[in-house]
């Protein structure tokens, strides 16, 4: 059992295509499935537009044909994580904590209930009230899904993460039943305030509220420090 | 979330570090995850079990469970080959979580070599390895 040093990396990082956002956890997932001294680190990013499906798939839930979707320049990409279909696109905050669970004493029911207090308390601070719906993970404002989670674990490192929407278009979700939901519509903290959301804002308070609900310290790095790190190792 | 004294952990059973069970039958071992693991992980929508007659390594992955949005994988505690999975599971999930040491079991498998069983936790190992989890 490693030591909690209770300090996580951080690092901000651009928009990117989601493979490499996905490439970029599996290569950390493996240097801390390999060395569990290897630091707990949080990205956050936001993706080109792009649909995922879940380990479950959830090919069903996309109500316009995947030409259509694939002519439009958004590719369909099938992922581990939990959860069915989902939208990514700029304006939405997507943070990967690629953390090791038991090594800073979280279960895997308090760790996602974390990840949606931490979501629900950011928002908060734009004087939106958003909150938790027991059958169906994520934030909600009404019946309004403002906040997603969809996890993966392998040998105790938890990896992908949490999806905010701040200013996405939400145009995208008319193509899908989001979640595999079909009474849901989704929402945006720009459509929930009526006014616009700075991202860059919303990282910050996001960043802040992870740190008092995990009880954690950041030390934050560079890509390019993150890069050297993971070479050193 | 249960305390580690309300937990419910066999005395007849061996456990793995990632909370599979093993019950030893005749020339095979039945498998499944804890109820540690079970509560930890939170209500099991969906279990993907591997298929009959495939082999694997102790410590390898055979199959996943998803709860809460969360996909975990899960690990052969003893090398060997599938020769039964739980298909109850496919229609209900929750037996996991209801009845995790009988109706909710995942795999039955026939061991490569039986001295791999020695590597496995008591009763008493297992919660002590618990207790150090839960700090």
């Amino acid at each position: 059992m490693s030591e909690r040093s209770g300090k996580w990396y951080f690092t901000d990082l651009p928009t990117m295509d989601y493979q490499t956002g996905w490439d970029l956890q599996k290569h950390l997932l493996n240097l801390k499935k390999e060395d569990k001294n290897f630091p707990d680190v949080v990205l956050f990013l936001e993706h080109w537009p792009v649909f995922t499906l879940g380990r479950r798939g959830g090919m069903q839930n996309l109500k316009v044909s995947q030409r259509l979707v694939r002519q439009s320049g958004i590719e369909i990409i099938p992922v581990e994580r939990g959860g069915d279909i989902t939208y990514h696109g700029p304006g939405q905050l997507v943070g990967y904590p690629v953390i090791n669970l038991p090594g800073n004493g979280l279960k895997v029911v308090d760790y996602v209930g974390r990840l949606e207090e931490t979501m629900i308390r950011t928002v908060s601070g734009w004087g939106i009230i958003a909150a938790r719906n027991d059958l169906n993970r994520g934030i909600w404002v009404e019946n309004r899904k403002l906040g997603s989670i969809g996890i993966a674990v392998k040998r105790g490192v938890s990896f992908h993460g949490f999806a905010l929407n701040v200013d996405v278009s939400l145009k995208p979700y008319e193509w899908i039943n989001p979640c595999g939901l079909k009474d849901a519509s989704m929402t945006s903290m720009a459509r929930e305030t009526g006014g616009p959301v700075l991202l860059s804002q919303v990282r910050i308070a996001m960043r802040r509220q992870m740190s008092r609900i995990f009880k954690i310290n950041w030390q934050s790095i560079t890509l390019c420090q993150l890069n050297r790190l993971m070479e050193t190792v | 979330m249960k305390d580690i004294h309300e937990l419910d952990i066999p005395e007849d059973l061996r456990f793995a570090k990632q909370h599979e069970w093993v019950r030893l039958e005749k020339d095979c071992v039945r498998v499944g995850i804890s109820d540690y693991a079970q509560n930890q992980l939170g209500d099991v929508v969906y279990v993907e079990l591997p298929q009959v007659g495939q082999s694997f390594h102790r410590e390898e992955p055979f199959g996943s469970i998803e709860a809460v949005k969360a996909v975990s994988e899960l690990y052969m505690p003893v090398g060997g080959e599938i020769i039964e999975i739980n298909s109850a599971l496919e229609a209900s999930p929750e037996l996991v979580n209801q009845s995790p040491y009988e109706k909710g079991w995942l795999i039955l498998v026939r061991p490569a070599d039986d001295s791999q069983t020695a590597l496995l936790m008591t009763r008493k190992e297992y919660i002590d390895m618990l207790k150090g989890l839960d700090h």
